[in-house]
């Protein structure tokens, strides 16, 4: 943001300008940007500001809200749906990120090693970043069907396992759609992975080489350090994503079993949609908001330390 | 021993030169070049393994969606069916309007692509090359709302649609009607420009001559000419990439017109899914003839301007 703003700053004017023509810039920049300014002030700015507002009333849609202090908070400290919700945000970003990082890191480097068909591997993994996530969800729904009848378990039937109920077993739906979380988001990493590593110097690998150091070596000493930023980055657009998680969970699971995988967006919408208790769900998306602010704060501090700017 | 090599300021095609004649090229021995060999072998293995894993559930979609009810009925169907039944998209096309559904979203994605191409655009070029004061404050402002998740204001969104004045039987105030709810309004206004189309766009404008405006301007040329006649056609790959974003916000766009759309006229084609799924007791052929309609125009959208989506995406993040 710095840089950008610098930037903005630092063109400076050409010399013999007339007055009327910087006067009709000035004005021209307001007119072209003022459509998206207003934009999102309208659909995004004001509502912040009424979502936080309205988490201190208690509101049904057909009554005018009702100023109700902390209450809301209050009964959300001691929701446990809420606090399993949560929970399980946690566990989706503490188990499917590291992951998908780990694989799409492995995969990138391995693309970016000339092979003739590369173009072909990157276009099947990156496939299920570009397919709707509801599209997804009813696949692995179909996937994980009950029975002998789902390629799940037809698959795992091969090597001697037998048929689970993944997605009404309390144990195993929450891992369930971690798998699918994983899967679909290992795409985006790799390509992102992927145009880091072209600013990595191939000198590196050269010297590394004569040095005698081997594939996995190298891949630690060197790929890993100088992919660093790209981490980073990474690391906080997925823990922000993973905290968005909702079409996967609305078709797979509806939150089930027993409120098993359900997580902090779905309970907005049933709390919101289902119960009309908008303040009370107003009062999760606060909470929602803070910890994604939290989030993004720390990831830039970050990166910002290692970028050194 | 890197760093060494690089502070020769050596030019480059000399260099690799240099660097061969200097050291014992890797791949002339023989242990070597097997060993380069094996690391081949190694690489396809994975990146034939993760590809399969990746393409097998589309293939099972699709394999679905084409199998006979006799097929589907069996406990160990063939993973490949033995014949094909095309049919089975005319069934589901019988059992759910999914063309509705398809066109729905289609004029959502279109509508998107036009009022980004406008708005987005010209907001990207005010802020990337005209100099007006409040430019880094403008700027600032939308990078800040790309870190509101969209599930933190649905709810005000959704109340803003519900009782926006004066429409939908809604007096002044926003009573009495339901506002933009089951309308084109609610579908179309909230996406028409996002905060990451401009920032993209602005991006791609950065880069254009700022001598180009300069000329334009002393030939006479209005602010606005300059922006669309001289300056945008030069960003014409990164205008296709931010399109196709937006067509892809369109059509993959489930939460909101959810919420927002309760006639089937109106319904896309992800929530057309979602309700078909509910309402057709899991007839898993249609089911995922259904899910092939709605995932196939977005792959095929990718494999053909795969240079531009992942120009969009990894934009998205490193400068």
């Amino acid at each position: 943001m710095s840089a950008a703003t610098a930037e903005v700053l630092s063109t400076t004017a050409p010399p013999r300008r007339r007055r009327s023509s910087l006067r009709a810039e000035k004005m021209w920049g307001w007119l072209l940007s003022l459509p998206a300014l207003v934009h999102t002030l309208v659909w995004i700015g004001g509502p912040v500001v009424v979502a936080i507002m309205l988490s201190f009333t208690d509101y049904d849609v057909v009554n005018p809200p009702e100023f109700s202090g902390i209450a809301n908070y209050a009964e959300l400290a001691g929701d446990s749906v809420f606090w399993s919700a949560l929970a399980h945000n946690l566990i989706m970003v503490v188990v499917v990120v590291p992951i998908s990082i780990f694989i799409a890191l492995v995969l990138a480097v391995a693309l970016n090693q000339g092979l003739r068909a590369q173009s072909w591997f990157r276009t099947m993994i990156f496939m299920p970043h570009v397919t709707a996530t509801v599209a997804i969800a009813m696949i692995w729904l179909w996937i994980y069907a009950p029975g002998p009848n789902g390629l799940a378990n037809r698959i795992l039937g091969v090597v001697g396992i037998s048929p689970s109920n993944w997605l009404t077993s309390t144990s195993l739906a929450l891992p369930a759609v971690m798998v699918v979380g994983i899967w679909q988001s290992i795409g985006l990493k790799m390509l992102i992975y992927l145009a880091a590593l072209q600013g990595v110097s191939p000198q590196l690998y050269e010297a590394a080489d004569v040095d005698g150091a081997n594939t996995i070596q190298k891949f630690w000493n060197i790929t890993v350090p100088m992919l660093r930023p790209a981490t980073f980055f990474v690391l906080a657009t997925s823990v922000i994503a993973n905290f968005q998680t909702f079409d996967l969970i609305y078709v797979l699971t509806n939150g089930g079993p027993a409120n098993a995988t359900t997580v902090i967006t779905y309970q907005i919408y049933v709390a919101a949609f289902q119960q009309y208790r908008m303040g009370y769900a107003t009062a999760m998306s606060v909470v929602l908001l803070l910890v994604l602010v939290i989030v993004t704060y720390i990831s830039r501090r970050l990166v910002g330390s290692t970028d050194g700017d | 021993m890197a760093t060494e090599n690089l502070e020769f300021p050596v030019p480059v095609d000399l260099s690799t030169d240099t660097v061969r004649e200097v050291r014992p090229s890797p791949v002339r021995s023989p242990s070597l070049k097997r060993q380069r060999l094996i690391s081949r072998a190694v690489l396809w293995v994975l990146l034939a393994a993760v590809s399969v894993a990746m393409v097998t559930p589309f293939a099972w979609m699709v394999f679905t969606a084409v199998r006979s009810p006799e097929e589907l009925g069996q406990v160990n169907p063939p993973f490949i069916p033995r014949t094909w039944h095309f049919e089975n998209f005319l069934r589901a096309l019988e059992a759910a309007p999914f063309h509705i559904y398809a066109r729905n979203s289609f004029i959502i994605g279109a509508s998107n692509v036009v009022t980004t191409m406008v708005f987005g655009a010209s907001a990207g070029y005010a802020l990337a090359k005209l100099r007006f004061r409040a430019a880094p404050w403008i700027f600032a402002w939308l990078l800040a709302t790309m870190m509101i998740p969209f599930y933190a204001i649905v709810i005000p969104d959704f109340l803003l649609a519900r009782f926006m004045p004066l429409f939908g039987g809604n007096d002044i105030f926003g009573q009495g009607g339901q506002g933009w709810i089951d309308s084109w309004w609610a579908l179309l206004v909230p996406g028409m420009v996002s905060a990451f189309s401009i920032f993209l766009l602005r991006q791609f404008y950065v880069v254009t001559p700022t001598e180009l405006i300069e000329a334009a301007r002393l030939d006479g040329l209005s602010e606005p000419r300059i922006w669309v006649q001289i300056i945008t056609p030069q960003i014409k790959p990164g205008l296709l990439t931010v399109a196709l974003l937006a067509f892809e916000g369109g059509w993959n766009n489930f939460l909101w017109p959810l919420l927002v759309t309760t006639s089937e006229d109106l319904r896309v084609i992800q929530v057309g899914l979602s309700v078909f799924r509910q309402e057709s007791n899991t007839q898993w052929d249609l089911l995922m003839a259904g899910t092939t309609l709605s995932a196939v125009p977005m792959i095929v959208l990718f494999v053909i301007f795969q240079r531009y989506f992942v120009n969009g995406f990894v934009n998205s993040g490193i400068k």
